[in-house]
């Protein structure tokens, strides 16, 4: 009992520096896309917090397993390890531990979900049909129709998704969300765009043969700018 | 001796000339109606559903029970066939379990082997962005095509572990209905068959999930698919059913559910899942089939006047996901479960220790498959359905974590204390574990609603479900591959190719599987041709090649085990009885194992997994009066 519990002590040290190390590593290896709109604070937060829980899980597991293949391989002898069959309080502990890292983790996701789905009052609205293989985005408020995305900052955007062909999906890696164009009925995604800038949407549903190449260039401008593009795209429409 | 002597032989002959008759009678049909005779796609749909008929007729695995029909008997004959060389048997309808096992086993090999080389085809043309030397609608029938035939060959590997090994372990003669085991075997033949015909008759560019209304609109090849898929279910279904009545009906005297090798609970919870959720994929399918070839609007709002036939529409294209999906949830479990339980059965044998909280890990399995039925709609999270129906089957999502974390740290508790050896099926079982503990922590992330949003349908979901693919069956069935050999072919592999081979693959696989999530974190999208180079700052490229290097050295490792597996199965050294010390039933007995595996009937005297408590067995075949 002794020994196990130096190795234990042990073991322990080592799941800490694992799980600083991993999370390290993962922070920086992986190149989120830059942050474009409001929600993605939130989403992010997640994110994070994930990515520590992984590095935690990772470290617990690995460290023991390595730990336990060193220490007890079988240096040459045939003989045989203890005769233990389990530990009911052990399997009842890592059972109900994760039960409520899960229901801690759905609670936050919960919550979360419901503040980015809410509907605003003020709300733009613009709808975005998916075609094989390009977007087209009506502007109800001005009747414009144009083939790329023009967002003004720091508004509340709600898209109204369609097709008329087969499925699509609404994607800018930047905005995070993302949200399917369905044939027969209209989807919707919200954001805020909070920084001025030229972004991809990229369609994230296989829709064919140019599935890949199903791109619409994506400006969020201020939104003095955006006032002065709607009324050009006005003048154009009444031509 | 002729060719047609062989069973496969005549099935090829009567699946072609099936096909043939099929598409006749169509254009008889349609001649009758008035109709122009040829339309292609009525014509090859018909023409595929006879042409599995004539297969299963050619083969001879429906004889017996036509015979029957005309009250001719028909006595189970035992042995290889008696005019014929021995080795024939393993090319026609057999009987034997465990030359059924060894059928689905290799087939599903082939399988592994064709569906691995469309996938270091699209490996190559991704390892640069730019379009080289695929089409795009090639690559897309590809990268579908490659998803089904794995499938395809992971649920033949898990047929071909299930039917050899449960009848062994709990001392059965054979399966419970060794002619309907023949019959789920042979389903799969015709069926890959039209799967890979699929890609010469236009091939289908939806991926493996087929989603319509872009399934129901592409080439002819989606029918071919479709119906493959029909016949593969089936066998799946007859198989699962089989598995469950010989476990739940043909263990010996003494062997309790809770005293069977910890395996038989993996197949049985496989089984159940495989036995109840299969018919869905196969109306979902064949729904979107019949859409096709007469236009009943199905998953389609809005009517179309194609060329095949005029629809009305009505359909809702998220209904056909909801269906896949109820399958396809559970089928990842189908795939997964046998290989957790290949790693509980090694890891006491090589850590000589019992197997730690046994009815915990029987019972995580039957927990997962039941848990796993109610949280197939994290796959559609924005698909469009119910907004708030996404809270519930995000908390059943990740309910399912709690089993898999039981697992692990019940495997962690066997080893820990053991004396642990590092034989090759050892290596694939700890390579198993660390690579399905990348694919289960990557879970959680796409279970919450608010972190799938950036991460679903992009190439992170591919590196996810890769790794628990490959920890939860590729690794454990090359373990199993390597552990059972000895005792299909009496013969040992060459253990030092053994160790190349996992020290090469392990390491690939880490990189190929890390490097897609983090293709997919920098905003790359799955299922694409073509990717944006400047995404990750422009360090995108530099991370696909290495996937790609990674993708050909885990091939080059797949082939050094086959060469060594080819090499040693008749002129290795003898391998002996029991090599590895193992307290199963099927090692007490000779390698390879005698017609009949049991010379008496079994008897247990013991638990599995007691190493460690000198003096004890598990079973015997003396009668209690021998002692
Ligand atoms: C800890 C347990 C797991 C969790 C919480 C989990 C969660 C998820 C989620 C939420 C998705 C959907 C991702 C998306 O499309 O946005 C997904 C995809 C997938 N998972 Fe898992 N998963 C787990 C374990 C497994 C296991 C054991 C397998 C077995 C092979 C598996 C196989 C798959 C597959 C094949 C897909 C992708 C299907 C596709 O879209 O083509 N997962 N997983
Ligand atoms: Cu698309
Ligand atoms: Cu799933």
């Amino acid at each position: 009992m002794a020994k196990n519990r130096r190795h234990f002590i042990i073991a322990t040290v080592l799941i800490v520096i694992c799980t600083l190390l991993v999370y390290w590593v993962l922070d920086t290896v992986l190149l989120k896309s830059a942050a474009a709109v409001v929600e993605a604070g939130p989403i992010d937060y997640l994110f994070d917090l994930h990515i520590w829980l992984i590095a935690f899980l990772f470290a617990l597991v690995a460290v023991f397993m390595c730990y336990a293949l060193i220490v007890f391989r079988a240096r040459g002898d045939e003989g045989d390890g203890e005769h233990i069959h389990g530990n009911g309080l052990l399997e009842i502990i890592w059972t109900v531990v994760p039960c409520f890292i899960v229901v801690y983790f759905s609670w936050i996701a919960t919550t979360m979900l419901i503040d980015l789905t809410r509907p605003n009052p003020d709300e733009y609205v613009i709808i975005a049909e998916g075609r094989q293989w390009s977007w087209l985005f009506t502007y109800p408020e001005s009747g414009a129709v144009t083939p790329d995305l023009v967002l003004p900052v720091d508004t509340p955007i709600r898209m109204d998704l369609t097709s008329d062909d087969v499925l699509h999906s609404f994607w800018v890696p930047e905005f995070r969300v993302k949200q399917d164009n369905v044939p027969g009925m209209v989807t919707h995604v919200r954001f805020t765009p909070n920084l001025i800038g030229e972004y991809v949407l990229r369609c994230a549903e296989l829709c064919g043969t140019n599935h890949s190449g199903m791109l619409a260039t994506v400006r969020v401008v201020s939104q003095e700018e955006f006032k002065l593009w709607q009324s050009e795209q006005v003048a154009l429409l009444q031509e | 001796m002729s060719l047609f002597t062989l069973g496969i032989a005549r099935g090829l002959v009567g699946q072609v000339l099936g096909m043939v008759i099929g598409m006749l009678l169509t254009c008889a049909v349609r001649i009758l109606l008035g109709w122009e005779a040829w339309a292609a796609e009525p014509a090859w749909t018909v023409g595929a559903v006879c042409s599995i008929i004539g297969f299963l007729l050619g083969v001879g695995s429906l004889d017996d029970w036509l015979k029957w029909t005309k009250g001719i008997p028909t006595p189970m004959h035992h042995g290889p066939p008696v005019d014929k060389p021995a080795w024939t048997r393993y090319f026609s309808v057999d009987y034997n379990h465990k030359v059924i096992g060894v059928q689905y086993t290799v087939w599903g090999i082939l399988l592994l082997m064709v569906g691995g080389t469309v996938a270091m085809i699209f490996r190559t043309e991704l390892a640069r962005s730019g379009l080289q030397f695929l089409g795009l609608d090639l690559y897309n029938s590809f990268i579908g095509m490659h998803g089904m035939i794995m499938i395809f060959a992971i649920l033949l590997g898990v047929g071909g572990m299930g039917n050899y090994l449960v009848p062994l372990m709990i001392g059965a003669e054979d399966m419970a209905f060794p002619r309907l085991n023949a019959l789920g075997f042979w389903f799969n033949v015709p069926g890959s068959i039209l799967l890979l015909l699929s890609l010469f008759v236009g091939g289908w560019d939806a991926g493996w999930t087929a989603y319509p209304p872009l399934s129901a609109r592409g080439p002819i090849g989606y029918q071919l698919f479709f119906l493959g898929v029909f016949a593969i279910g089936l066998s799946s279904i007859v198989g699962s059913l089989n598995l469950l009545v010989t476990i739940l009906r043909m263990r010996p005297a003494g062997m309790s559910l809770f005293r069977m090798p910890i395996f038989c609970w993996a197949v049985f919870a496989t089984s159940l899942l495989q036995l109840t959720a299969t018919q869905l994929i196969g109306t979902s399918f064949l729904m979107v089939s019949v859409q096709r070839a007469i236009g009943m609007g199905f998953f389609d709002p809005r009517g179309i006047l194609g060329e095949v036939s005029p629809m009305v529409g009505g359909g809702d294209p998220v209904l056909f996901q909801h269906l896949f999906w109820f399958y396809s949830h559970p089928a990842v479990y189908i795939f997964v479960l046998p290989g957790l339980g290949i790693v509980s059965e090694l890891l006491p044998v090589f850590s000589r220790k019992p197997l730690f909280g046994y009815k915990w890990i029987a019972l995580s399995s039957l927990a997962i498959g039941i848990v796993g039925f109610i949280v197939w709609g994290h796959h559609m999270f924005v698909s469009g359905y119910n907004d708030i129906l996404r809270i519930p089957f995000m908390y059943a999502t990740l309910l399912v974590a709690i089993p898999t974390g039981v697992k692990f740290f019940s495997w962690l508790g066997t080893i820990w204390g053991g004396k642990i050896h590092f034989d090759t099926p050892m290596l694939f079982v700890l390579g198993a574990i660390s690579v399905f503990l990348i694919g289960g922590l990557t879970g959680p992330i796409l279970a919450t609603v608010p972190t799938d949003f950036p991460l679903h349908d992009s190439y992170f979901v591919v590196g996810h479900f890769h790794a628990t693919m490959f920890g939860g069956f590729v690794f454990p069935f090359f373990a199993a591959l390597y552990y059972w050999f000895p005792k299909v072919t009496g013969r040992m592999y060459n253990e030092t190719l053994g160790k190349i081979h996992f020290f090469i693959m392990t390491p690939a696989f880490w990189v190929q599987t890390l490097g897609q999530m983090g293709v997919g974190v920098m905003g790359m999208r799955r299922r694409i041709a073509d990717y944006d180079p400047t995404l990750g700052a422009g360090q995108i490229e530099s991370w696909q090649l290495a996937v790609t290097i990674a993708g050909f050295a885990i091939a080059f490792g797949v082939m050094l085990m086959l060469w060594n597996f080819f090499q040693n199965a008749e002129v290795g050294v003898a391998a002996g009885d029991n090599p590895w010390r193992s307290r199963s039933p099927e090692w007490q007995i000779p390698s390879p194992i005698p017609e009949h595996s049991f010379p008496a009937p079994l008897r247990v005297v013991g638990e599995p997994y007691d190493y460690g408590l000198a003096d004890s067995g598990y079973v015997t075949t003396a009668s209690p009066g021998d002692d």
